[in-house]
């Protein structure tokens, strides 16, 4: 039964296993480690040169192996994106639950405890993604425990970019009141906008790769009930996510005029990004992109605290002015003026 | 990027060109600020690093190889219509963002129907959600809320109309009777008057104009036309005055005995009742059964 090769007087088990995987990869089961595949065939190669392979299906020509192994290597993209996710220390309970939410819907990410933010928080996060594994990390920060930025890094060496996040709304909500399969593929859906210049062509790809659960995760579920909307409105990323409901019947076709039934609930999170600025590196680096129409709401509390405070000085100044006014243009005496002076 | 927002978030409003301004025109420029800001090209904003080659460069990096599967990516663009979304029109934004989605379902649906890969989830596939089953109690609960709610301003509504309706009606319906008392006790007046005219003599023709008023057949009725009085229960000793409040405590006392149990009348026991009084030998009997009968029917 296994496949005997008179040569070396072994089994090759080699390649009885990873025939066996190739079925299973193709009966669209999930597994771990198909690298392997890409290799097996290789050394089949070596081992048994002439003989046909003897697969469950009947025995395979080798031709038949050798370009379907060629088509593979290309297709042999496994993608095993891993992000970490992680926050400072002092963040305030809407922004945790933002990042709980992200955790959730995010299978193939992992979360870390909380990060020390005085420290060199550069050095100590490209130290933590590495230590994880993780090919990037969504760190969320928050200052003065007000402001929630969101570094979005793609490890070891690829830009990082820093937004600022507005507009929270969690999960939490009652008023959002879809629901979806945890771990299932989001669809995601871009804006054209999108393509029109270059950061935001490599904010897409960033956001492709990190909100995209890789394919055959073995944490991701298999159908595709949720879509992802992200839209550039007013130089804003603006984040969407919505229940699909659709009339069907089967799993692998809509009812006839279902497509035009179909109906989105709002499941949540909802959010808005600002980018500030793109980095070259990974937390740091150098600047590639600055966006200037930012401006960091520090600035903006500023700005209205001293239009307050100028607020008594401005009256002063009005009531001067107006006496000065009154003295310069003095009234003409009312000819009505002591007309009930008299009746006493 | 559009030069024609003049109303942006608070966080976008470009407002280092007021930390350039002296503080005295802050009071003038405030308003007039609004406008510098839809001018892209300030001061500081010339600085703005933007280094293409260099994201180019990343972006070449960073991204998948050409020829991976779209299963892999699951991304679809959808264009944007000619005009921009306003930003602070929440539903107009919502509609942009809800039919994005919506077409980029439709059209990731319709290829995935063509790969033939399952995409839909069956109905008796049970798994782990991403909401726990408590919390969509809870939205389901608050939902039935607010449908409640509104159903019942609905009702209100409804009933303050009828009332007014009703009392309109009722309005008209007082002043006819009122001006046909008026028209019968005129025509009274003027058959007396005309009998005295005539000087009582002709009987027959008065009598006979007399039967005139009397012949709609709903003259002499009481209680101003037909209004019935609901009758007075035989058992009711309250004289059939306070009827209503009586019976709305009887709902209340009939709910508490059921949950808790007759509790009886205070000491009625030892009270004389028809029979007692003729019972000359005593006649303890049963104890709380006989005492039972005593106006007690509950």
């Amino acid at each position: 039964m296994f496949d005997f090769c008179p040569k070396t007087l072994k089994y090759n088990l080699a390649a009885v296993y990873a025939n066996r995987k190739e079925q299973k990869k193709q009966m669209g089961r999930k597994r771990k480690h198909s690298e392997t595949e890409t290799a097996a065939p290789a050394k089949k190669d070596d081992s048994a040169p002439e003989r046909p392979k003897r697969t469950l299906l009947g025995w395979k020509d080798k031709n038949e192996d050798a370009e379907e192994s060629k088509a593979k290597a290309a297709s042999g993209f496994r993608n095993k994106e891993k992000v970490l996710v992680t926050c400072s220390r002092r963040i305030s309970f809407r922004y945790r639950h933002l990042m709980l939410n992200m955790v959730s819907l995010l299978p193939h990410c992992k979360k870390d405890s909380k990060v020390e933010a005085k420290s060199s928080k550069g050095a100590t996060l490209n130290e933590l993604v590495e230590l994880k594994g993780s090919s990037s990390c969504l760190f969320f920060e928050c200052r003065k425990h007000k402001d929630l930025y969101m570094w979005m890094v793609k490890s070891p060496s690829g830009p990082s970019v820093k937004f600022l996040v507005n507009a929270v709304h969690t999960m939490e909500e009652l008023k959002l009141t879809g629901n979806h399969l945890k771990g299932s593929r989001p669809l995601l859906t871009f804006s054209s906008n999108f393509d029109k210049d270059v950061h935001w062509k490599l904010l897409k790809e960033m956001l492709t790769q990190v909100f995209g659960i890789p394919k055959e995760h073995r944490k991701s579920k298999p159908y595709h009930d949720h879509v992802f909307a992200f839209s550039i409105v007013d130089d804003h990323i603006w984040f969407r996510n919505y229940q699909i409901s659709v009339p069907h019947n089967e799993a692998d076709k809509v009812a006839r005029g279902g497509l035009d039934k179909m109906t989105l609930v709002e499941v949540g999170p909802r959010f808005c990004l600002n980018p500030i600025k793109i980095f070259g590196g990974s937390f740091g680096g150098p600047t590639l992109y600055e966006n200037p129409f930012y401006v960091s709401p520090n600035q903006i509390r500023a700005l209205e605290k001293r239009n307050k405070a100028g607020k008594f000085a401005k009256k002063i100044k009005a009531k001067t002015r107006r006496k000065r006014h009154e003295l310069s243009n003095p009234l003409e005496p009312d000819e009505f003026a002591d007309m009930w002076k008299d009746d006493e | 990027m559009s030069l024609d927002d003049d109303f942006l978030e608070d966080d976008e409003m470009n407002m280092i060109n007021e930390d350039e301004a002296a503080s005295d025109s802050e009071a003038e420029s405030l308003s007039d600020s609004d406008n510098e800001i839809t001018e892209k090209l300030a001061e500081p904003t010339k600085t703005a690093v933007y280094n293409r080659d260099g994201l180019l460069d990343k972006l070449q990096d960073i991204s998948w190889p050409e020829d991976v599967d779209w299963t892999h990516k699951l991304t679809v663009e959808i264009d944007q219509g000619p005009q921009a979304v306003d930003v602070n029109d929440d539903l107009a934004r919502e509609m942009a963002f809800y039919t994005q989605a919506l077409e980029g379902t439709r059209q990731a649906f319709s290829k995935l129907q063509e790969m033939g890969l399952p995409f839909l989830r069956p109905a008796d596939y049970y798994a782990e959600m991403v909401k726990s089953d408590t919390h969509m109690e809870k939205v389901k609960s608050k939902l039935l809320y607010e449908k409640k709610q509104m159903e019942e301003a609905e009702e209100r509504r409804k009933a303050r109309d009828n009332k007014k309706m009703a009392k309109e009606v009722q309005s008209q319906k007082m002043k006819e009777r009122a001006k046909q008392k008026k028209d019968e006790i005129e025509s009274v007046k003027k058959w007396r008057k005309q009998r005295q005219q005539s000087g009582f003599s002709e009987k027959g023709g008065g009598a006979g104009e007399l039967d005139l008023e009397f012949s709609n057949g709903k003259s002499f009725q009481r209680g101003g036309g037909g209004k019935k009085r609901p009758g007075v229960s035989p058992g009711d000793r309250s004289g059939g005055k306070g009827k209503a409040a009586s019976r709305m405590g009887n709902k209340k006392r009939e709910f508490r005995d059921s949950k808790f149990g007759h509790g009886g009348r205070k000491g009625l026991s030892k009270q004389n009742t028809a029979e007692t009084t003729n019972d000359f030998k005593g006649g303890f009997r049963g104890g709380k059964a006989g005492g039972g009968n005593k106006r007690q029917k509950r």
